[in-house]
């Protein structure tokens, strides 16, 4: 009665074919290579180092932004307050470094522990009352930014040790020290999801948590967990900013990451509903929004359409992602 | 019912209590507070903020949720800023124009999530980024200033302490409580929200209702995003950009449903009267502003998680 | 007036639910529908409300030609049903509930004056006396089963579908509800009544049509002069199976699992057990007598008010199910297969690993692919598990092979007691019979078993001894002869004799 199911074979290789057909990452690679040939052709300023370089670090901090939303979206949770742990990391950190003086390897562990603690909170708060993430770390969100702005008044800080900017804009042979440090971070996340048996609970949670409750999942202490790990990514995102922009300035987090932590994953093919995430999808995803930015900017389209570009586009993305899921349920029911 | 139980079981009844609080501490703690001009301020602050709520309450009614309530305000507002100051059109044809410009984009939002079966999270978040990219296209970040003097007026007046901004929302209200308690849409509207597939095996028609909460929700919105015009007086592009938390927590606070289809608008009112009061409170007791978004989060957390246990002792009575 | 399904297919992902069914009512019979969970019931009543669209085959009402795109055009043809979950608005009342899409107005308004007189008047058809402003979630699971039939009787619809109607009702309302629909069937309505009951339909019902696999293999059949082995062959394809023979008897000097007086947060009273190395447990009721809950007390959800729970004579208190699993070695086989034994979308690896993923783990709680196929490889063939390979979507599986699935994680456990929640429900003869087979071999290895199941022949071929539960309280226990008359018999007497007399 049933059957199983054959991924398509002998459908025509063309570019939509591969698009619609193949993985999701690999979507994505065909689109950023034609985006990057379209750009490229259309600028040669688009491929110059300078361009790279700045492209790099600011795709570094996103990716790992989106990296901090894709660890709870996998339990088919989420969390709104990415950019309020973005804003407290941001100051603390420009604390410790300018104000206590902290010698710079305590001054960002402290800065992550702390970013895994406000985390811990929205874990404690989600399990034990029962409330969806949603409304939670909405409120959450609130919290950690007000109390933050209370305590510091949002006061950028500039002067930080000198290290810091300069590891910012350090490269690694061609390529950013920011950009290893994410691509880093990507690959213990890979370990996490694909080798380990926290990565395999966490991803049950996301698809079943009934089913995995009981087959002895704990449950609750898997979704506090990632709340943990998103707060501590969120935290090196913020750390990663301040040695891009060379300063603490944490207005330039907050609200401003809620739209690209969940781009990246989104469109990458991590799905909101939880039970599957990717890594590579969440590097292509971020890696597609900002090219999409860098192109804009360097054909110098009026920046101010640059937002509403990233919208629709945005938009489209997951209109593909849509048709693409449709289209394969269509095929799996063809051949019962 | 008595009229002591009847407070007792609503959920807004606490809050009201802390509303009543808050005005009895605030009058002894300042003077000023009782002035007729600090109730005028205090009653037209809330004017814009009660309809960016009752934006998102309709939504969280049908068991959706509207992430561009504050952008699609924001647009609005530049929209009719735009079409007094640079195309000279007055004030109330203007504002119709701009509201249904707000209704048409609401429609938008819904014909996406329901044409494209997307979850209306991701919808929305991508089309606040592009209304507030038009916003920011349009405006080049530069407000309108120039508004007809009766739109202004209209803004500025009062009749004591009674704003005359007030008008709208007080409208409003009143339409919307009709809407959704004794028209056969609104009902249908909250039957969707609590049990969709009930509705739709009911015959009603899910798609079709989603789509006017979505137009109910933009048109809402729009009109606040006019008010809040009127109020500042001129046609900021940052309008809105504050407005998507508060959209959330007074009818959270309030009292709404989180799985959908039971809102108050009761609830959500009184709430909005809470959050004014405490916004008012910052500013006359000189308190840092920021204390207002981390009392706002606290309130949120308070609220759900009473709502929580009044729903797990009334499963565990049954 | 008739209402004719002809060679209806339909398929979903990975599945052909249909395959050329065909079905047809006529005005004034009441027509049973029967076939095992997965035969396709649910499907074709979709697609008679239009819920579903079929991919072939006809729907003809009076010899027309229908397409139904949507519940709407299928109530407005005079069909109304009663589906077997619940289907109403919790906020809203009984009266907006029943007349939710044809609310009376007046001036343009709601008029619940009207509302509520015409909801009383649907009420009192069906003896149930309440008020029409009661908000529906304050209602008991019964009295929101009888709002609902209210509901589709107030349609005066041509066809009326009713499924599993009786499932949630006492005796007394469903002797009240069948009053009503044998009414119905003299004003010339026709009746849709699906249910596995075998004696309901053989006492209510005109005309039998049974699917199963998706097909048709009894149709329209006379229920004069029909009995139950009919109907079982016609729905399991051979009459009720020989008694499974056990190579060992259960060893009742080593009790395992005791239960003393347990009185749960469920509404359990008082129940006690004890179950043995090696022994078969049977634990037999109707839907709703309490024991899935009873099981899901023993693994810690749920909270024990007083008495003990003990494993190998020593008193417990489990913790949580993962306390259970991990350190008293009970493991539970959900009834709830699809959506508790299995995670659909993951592969078979990971659904048989993930009990143990910790115990087979390398250092820092690495894991690979590999470590799982090796844990999970044995146990696949083992079960006879027909899949490609193991990095098979779960869901992608037969109804069969979902279960065996299911089982292998607990055997991959390696645990001690097991409690198996109605196993073969939806599942293929030749899974079933295999299944029984395992679990035979199970108990004779010294595996202690608790086996809950409504399945009466099933019951009877396995258990060693048997527990008869109703509302919360177990009413009998008697050692199994395996005679299937003189078994089933002393359940049903046990049954009949507590619920006798009761008031509905």
């Amino acid at each position: 009665m049933t059957t199983q199911v054959q991924s398509s074979s002998g459908a025509s290789i063309s570019i939509t074919g591969l698009l619609t057909r193949g993985s999701t990452q690999f979507g994505l690679l065909i689109i950023l290579s034609v985006l990057w040939t379209v750009f490229a052709s259309l600028s040669p300023g688009f491929l110059s180092t300078f361009n790279l370089n700045s492209l790099g670090r600011s795709v570094a901090v996103d990716v790992v932004v989106g990296f901090a939303q894709m660890v709870v979206l996998a339990t088919g949770g989420m969390n709104l307050s990415v950019g309020a742990i973005g804003v407290c990391s941001v100051m603390l950190a420009g604390y410790f470094l300018q104000v206590l003086g902290l010698p710079i390897p305590l001054a960002i562990a402290g800065t992550l522990a702390f970013g895994g603690v406000l985390g811990w909170l929205n874990g404690i708060a989600i399990t034990k009352t029962g409330v969806n993430s949603f409304v939670v770390t909405l409120a959450t969100a609130s919290l950690f930014s007000g109390g933050m702005l209370i305590l510091s008044h949002g006061v950028p800080l500039n002067g930080l040790p000198s290290e810091i900017g300069a590891f910012g804009k350090a490269t690694v042979g061609p390529v950013p020290a920011l950009a290893v440090v994410a691509l880093a971070i990507g690959g213990l996340l890979y370990i996490l999801f694909a080798h380990s048996v926290l990565g395999r609970q966490i991803l049950s949670v996301g698809a079943n948590s009934r089913a995995a409750e009981m087959s002895g999942i704990p449950v609750s202490r898997v979704i506090v967990f990632v709340h943990v790990l998103s707060g501590v990514l969120a935290a090196a995102a913020a750390l990663m900013l301040t040695a891009r922009l060379g300063a603490a300035m944490p207005a330039v987090a907050g609200d401003d990451w809620l739209l690209p932590s969940f781009l990246a994953p989104v469109i990458g093919g991590t799905s909101l509903a939880g039970g599957a995430a990717s890594v590579i999808g969440t590097i292509l995803g971020a890696l597609l929004v900002s090219t999409i930015r860098s192109g804009l900017l360097i054909l110098q389209f009026a920046s101010f359409w640059l937002q509403f570009f990233l919208g629709v586009f945005l938009l489209a993305a997951i209109l593909l992602q849509r048709y693409r899921s449709v289209l394969s349920a269509r095929e799996q029911t063809r051949q019962a | 019912m008595k009229p002591v139980t009847f407070l007792l079981r609503e959920q807004w009844s606490g809050i009201l209590l802390a509303v009543v609080l808050g005005i009895v501490a605030l009058s002894i703690a300042n003077p000023t507070f009782n002035t007729e001009f600090n109730w005028f301020v205090l009653l037209r602050s809330i004017c814009v903020v009660a309809l960016a709520a009752f934006s998102q309450m309709i939504m969280l009614g049908v068991g959706q949720m509207n992430l561009s309530v504050g952008a699609l305000g924001g647009l609005v507002a530049i929209l009719v800023g735009g079409l007094m100051d640079a195309w000279g059109v007055p004030a109330i044809p203007a504002a119709s124009i701009a509201v249904l410009v707000g209704g048409g984009a609401g429609l938008l939002n819904g014909w996406l999530t329901v044409r494209t079966g997307i979850n209306g999270f991701v919808v929305t978040l991508a089309t606040a980024s592009a209304f507030t990219g038009i916003n920011l296209g349009l405006t080049r970040a530069v407000p309108f200033y120039h508004l007809p003097a009766d739109f202004v007026a209209f803004g500025n007046g009062r009749i004591g302490a009674f704003p005359l901004l007030m008008i709208v929302p007080i409208i409003v209200t009143a339409l919307l409580a009709i809407f959704l308690n004794r028209t056969v849409k609104g009902r249908h509207l909250l039957a969707v929200g609590g049990n969709s597939n009930a509705a739709e095996l009911s015959g009603i028609s899910v798609s079709r209702t989603i789509m006017l909460a979505h137009c109910l929700s933009g048109l809402i919105a729009a009109i606040a995003g006019v008010l809040a015009v009127a109020q500042l007086g001129s046609a900021q592009p940052t309008i809105g950009s504050d407005w998507l938390i508060i959209s959330f927590a007074a009818p959270i606070i309030g009292g709404a449903s989180l799985s959908g289809g039971s809102v108050s608008i009761t609830g959500t009112v009184v709430a909005v009267v809470l959050i004014g009061l405490i916004q008012n409170a910052m500013v006359l007791l000189a308190v840092d502003p920021y204390w207002v978004t981390f009392l706002l989060g606290s309130l949120i957390l308070a609220a759900v998680w009473i709502n929580r246990i009044r729903t797990v002792r009334m499963e565990r009575a049954q | 007036m008739s209402l004719a399904l002809q060679s209806i297919t339909k398929s979903f992902p990975g599945v052909r639910a249909l395959n050329d069914a065909s079905l047809t009512l006529v005005g004034g019979e009441i027509h049973a529908l029967m076939g095992e969970n997965g035969a396709g019931k649910s499907t074709l009543i979709k697609i008679i409300t239009g819920v579903h669209r079929a991919d072939s085959g006809t729907l003809k009402l009076e010899d027309r030609d229908l397409v139904f795109s949507s519940p709407r055009d299928a109530i407005a043809a005079g069909i109304a049903v009663v589906h077997q979950e619940r289907n109403l608005i919790p906020h809203f009342s009984v009266a907006e509930n029943i007349l939710l899409e044809r609310l009376p107005t007046r001036n343009g308004l709601v008029d619940f004056a009207r509302a509520h007189s015409e909801t009383r008047q649907h009420l009192a058809k069906v003896g149930l006396n309440i008020d029409p402003a009661t908000e529906v979630r304050r209602l008991s699971v019964a009295q929101m089963q009888m709002v609902e039939i209210a509901k589709a009787l107030s349609h005066r619809a041509s066809v009326l579908l009713l499924d599993e109607p009786t499932a949630s009702l006492t005796e007394a309302e469903a002797e009240t509800l069948f009053r009503l629909v044998r009414q119905l069937r003299e004003a010339g309505t026709a009746i849709l009544f699906v249910s596995h009951k075998l004696e309901e339909v053989l006492s209510l019902c005109d005309r039998v049509t049974v699917l199963r696999d998706g097909e048709t293999t009894l149709m329209a059949a006379p229920v004069v002069g029909m009995t139950r082995g009919n109907l079982i062959e016609a729905m399991i394809g051979r009459s009720e199976r020989p008694v499974v023979p056990r190579k060992r008897g259960p060893q009742l000097d080593q009790p395992r699992l005791q239960t003393q007086a347990l009185t749960t947060s469920y509404g359990h009273k008082a129940v006690d057990f004890t179950l043995h190395r090696g022994e078969i447990l049977g634990l037999y009721g109707l839907v709703g007598a309490g024991r899935t809950e009873l099981a899901r007390a023993l693994l810690g959800q749920g909270k024990i008010r007083s008495g003990q729970v003990l494993v190998d004579g020593a008193a417990v208190r489990v913790r949580s199910v993962r306390d259970a699993i991990k350190r008293l070695r009970i493991g539970y086989v959900s009834e709830d297969r699809k959506y508790e034994g299995v995670i659909l979308d993951h592969p078979i690896r990971s659904n048989i690993a993930i009990t143990v993923w910790d115990s087979i783990a390398r250092t820092l709680g690495l894991l690979t692919r590999n470590d799982e196929i090796a844990l999970a490889a044995p146990l696949a063939v083992r079960l006879e598990i027909r899949a490609p390979n193991l990095e098979q979507r779960v869901g992608n599986l037969s109804g069969g092979n979902q279960q065996k699935v299911s089982l292998a994680k607990w055997l991959a456990a390696d645990v001690d007691i097991l409690i198996i929640d109605e196993p073969t429900v939806g599942i293929d003869i030749k899974a079933k019979s295999y299944i029984h087979e395992l679990i035979n071999e199970l108990a004779d290895r010294g595996m202690a078993i608790l086996l809950i199941s409504s399945d009466m022949p099933e019951m009877v071929a396995m258990a060693d001894r048997i527990l008869v539960m109703h509302e919360f309280a177990l009413i009998d226990e008697f050692v199994n002869d395996r005679r299937y008359e003189t078994a089933s018999t002393r359940i049903m007497d046990a049954i009949h004799s507590v619920t006798a007399g009761s008031v509905g």
